[in-house]
């Protein structure tokens, strides 16, 4: 039950501008992904929320209230740390309470709240074990305990999967999906997997180098990607992007790409350089398309349900991703549907 | 390789039995028994064929008959058609002859083919060497020491090169020496002066190393590095360069002769390296432990004591035990600031009494014990302490 504003925050450590004046309006109840390669400043704006770092410019608001002076401890969130930073003397009960023993509350207040987060996180058999007594999985459901025990309105993850082994992700994956739709609150998370920001976000807000290059759903991520970046970012393998220059692009409405004039109805093109983008699970074989060409197979990944095969055309080098039950031919496919194309400054252009 | 490994492994094993048997003769020889020599020639032919016959019998008796009767051979014909010494020694022998076959058991033929073999007995056998040469050299001062103090005075003039116990005595006779410490010369006081010196200095100095260890280890301030560097440069001072005007100002303040004025010079003494061995431990806790603990709410001071210093147990009490052993043993500062005996310190009182020409060795070497023994026991009732990996499982892995 809480809505979070960023205005104008910027953060930078010595000469380094790790943020640059951020801005963004968080929904109620809302699950935000903040996700984009490491050294984008994710983490540090997470940091920067808690009150683990000081905000240097700007204001940031939980419920219309400014939290930039306010100790970390009463900004009312809960932080759960990659590392988990679970107390290891202190066995899983005593973790779990531990804020709430600090605060002086009545026992059985303290008792109640860690049996229900416990029972949330199946982990009941678990509270007389001590932290390296634990798997990497129980070690972080209790680090998620700990935060619910705390009640907060705005719960704060920071890579809280990136320790895990990869079917142990998958499965916590869903579990934290699923906690949020059991315990609806704000729930801010940080992570540099796109997996992991496709299936858990409500909106995710794509960082590069301190700026915000999108902020939308993962569907509006996917589907209309603002920039380069974005469209790269998103996706595996990455999307083809092919640089188009002036002489190629025939005329208002359509290009010379690999061989083919591909007419758009609603674009309009300048002389201009371009780069048109794409995702290489469009790109098909032996099936019916708008447009086809014929490149050099340079490698084949078999995936088991997929495969992934490298190509070259002239001078690009692209990759496809084709389903295994298809045969593979020499032909190459793709509808003008498919195709993104940006300005020379990687803007995407839109109708 | 063959060859030359098996060649090279009896020799080395032969030594070392040489080696362990002479050390056994030598006690024996102090405990009293008349040896005459050696017999070194004897045992090389022993010990030679011992490793070589356990090589050539390898797996087929079982390792622990085979050590039971090459250990028995070696006695009856050494101990008892050569020697004919009395039967503790013959039992020393043989439980040393055990020893040593049970440690040649683990080589083989097999083992002995192989080409890195030839470093594994020599790292092997060196080893066993340098335990055995450095805990003779350590523990003989002891024995002499705990000797000399169950003796009594005519003994030690009769013989004094005698080291062995007399066990026949009264009890009373035996332990006499600590009676007479205790009574006539006051140690029970001694121990007790040192003891609250000991301890005070240790919890004074922890109670000032842990915050300065913490800022030097998390907080910024101005001047850190400079603060943290010259921690040490403090330590570099030699002691006997502060002790003149330490005992002009200490005369002037009346802290001569005083307890408080030993706590003060000792926790200086000790503090820098306890901040320099805390802070080095204060550095490894992860740093997301004590954030997750700011936004439990925790203050500063509860960070410390909550978080911190449970988890830092095993550098506390290393540190602890540290200070304990500096301030037990310290002799210097307690040379020059006392000279009443009513304060004296225990290394202090044993200096006194050997001031004394009249006191007897004896007396001394039981003073000696009183000072060692509880540094003894405290190391060995810490030390389990002293094996950290208790931050296992807070962060991955």
């Amino acid at each position: 039950m809480a809505n979070i504003k960023f205005t104008g925050v910027h953060k930078s450590f010595g000469a380094n501008k790790i943020i640059k004046n951020f801005n963004l309006l968080g929904k109620e109840d809302e699950f935000l992904v903040l996700v984009g390669p490491s050294g984008c400043g994710k983490s540090t704006l997470l940091r920067m929320i808690a009150g683990l770092e000081k905000i240097d410019e700007g204001e940031i608001f939980i419920n219309d209230q400014k939290i930039n002076e306010l100790h970390p401890s009463k900004r009312q969130t809960a932080m759960v740390f990659q590392s988990y930073a679970l107390y290891p003397h202190m066995n899983v009960y005593e973790n779990m309470s531990f804020g709430l023993k600090i605060e002086k509350r009545p026992k059985e207040e303290i008792d109640t709240k860690v049996m229900q987060a416990a029972k949330i996180l199946k982990i009941e058999e678990l509270l007389e074990r001590k932290p390296k007594q634990l798997s990497g999985g129980q070690r972080q459901r209790v680090a998620i305990g700990r935060a619910i025990t705390r009640n907060p309105k705005i719960f704060l993850f920071d890579e809280p999967l990136s320790n895990l082994d990869a079917a142990l992700r998958a499965e916590m994956r869903v579990e934290i999906s699923k906690l949020h739709n059991q315990i609806k609150t704000n729930m801010i998370y940080v992570t540099h997997d796109q997996v992991e920001a496709m299936t858990l976000a409500d909106r995710i807000v794509i960082l590069n180098q301190g700026n915000i290059e999108q902020v939308g759903t993962p569907e509006e991520i996917y589907n209309d990607p603002a920039n380069i970046f974005v469209a790269q970012f998103i996706g595996t393998p990455k999307m083809n992007v092919l640089e188009i220059n002036e002489k190629n692009v025939i005329s208002e409405s359509s290009i010379k790409l690999l061989g083919n004039e591909i007419q758009f109805d609603k674009l309009k093109f300048n002389k201009s350089k371009h780069f048109v983008g794409i995702r290489p699970e469009h790109l098909k074989s032996n099936q019916k398309t708008q447009y086809s060409f014929n490149p050099k197979i340079e490698l084949i990944e078999n995936l088991g349900n997929e495969k992934i095969i490298y190509l070259k055309q002239d001078e690009y080098q692209l990759s496809a991703k084709i389903s295994s039950n298809l045969q593979i031919s020499n032909s190459i496919g793709f509808d003008v549907k498919d195709v993104f194309v940006f300005d020379q400054n990687g803007k995407r252009i839109q109708s | 390789m063959r060859t030359k490994n098996t060649i090279l492994f009896s020799l080395i094993s032969t030594f070392f039995l040489i080696f362990l048997i002479s050390i056994w003769k030598i006690l024996a020889t102090l405990q009293g028994l008349s040896i005459n020599s050696l017999n070194i020639e004897i045992i090389f032919i022993f010990g030679f064929l011992i490793s070589l016959a356990h090589l050539l019998i390898g797996d087929r008796i079982k390792s622990i008959y085979k050590s039971i009767i090459f250990s028995s051979i070696f006695v009856f014909c050494d101990g008892y058609l050569i020697q004919k010494l009395p039967i503790w020694y013959n039992v020393g022998v043989f439980l040393i002859l055990y020893f040593f076959t049970n440690k040649i058991s683990k080589y083989t033929f097999i083992g002995l083919k192989e080409e890195h073999s030839t470093q594994i007995i020599l790292f092997d056998f060196l080893t066993l060497f340098g335990i055995l040469f450095f805990s003779f050299v350590i523990l003989f001062p002891f024995y002499m020491m705990l000797v000399t103090s169950f003796k009594t005075q005519i003994a030690l003039l009769v013989n004094p090169l005698d080291f062995s116990i007399n066990f026949g005595q009264d009890i009373k006779d035996l332990f006499k020496s600590y009676f007479v410490i205790f009574k006539s010369y006051k140690f029970g006081k001694y121990i007790v002066i040192s003891s609250i010196v000991s301890v005070g200095t240790v919890i004074i100095t922890l109670l000032f190393a842990i915050p300065a260890a913490y800022a030097v280890a998390r907080l910024n301030f101005f001047g850190k590095t400079f603060l943290s560097t010259s921690i040490l440069i403090i330590y570099m001072f030699p002691a006997i360069v502060l002790v003149i005007p330490l005992y002009t100002i200490f005369s002037q303040l009346g802290l001569r002769n005083s307890i408080e004025g030993l706590l003060i010079v000792y926790t200086a003494t000790t503090l820098p390296v306890a901040i320099y061995m805390l802070q080095g431990y204060f550095k490894s806790i992860p740093k997301e432990l004590e954030e997750a603990a700011i936004l439990d709410k925790l203050s500063w001071f509860g960070i410390i004591t909550k978080i911190i210093i449970p988890l830092s147990i095993p550098a506390i009490s290393s540190v602890a035990l540290y200070v304990f052993m500096i301030a037990w043993n310290e002799f210097l500062f307690s040379l020059m600031f006392l000279d009443n005996p009513n304060s004296f310190t225990l290394s202090r009182a044993i200096q006194y009494l050997s001031g004394d020409a009249e006191t007897p060795r004896q007396y001394l070497m039981a003073g000696s014990v009183v000072v060692t023994l509880p540094v003894l026991f405290i190391f060995v009732y810490f030390e389990k302490y002293l094996v950290s990996g208790l931050t296992a499982g807070s962060v991955k892995g």
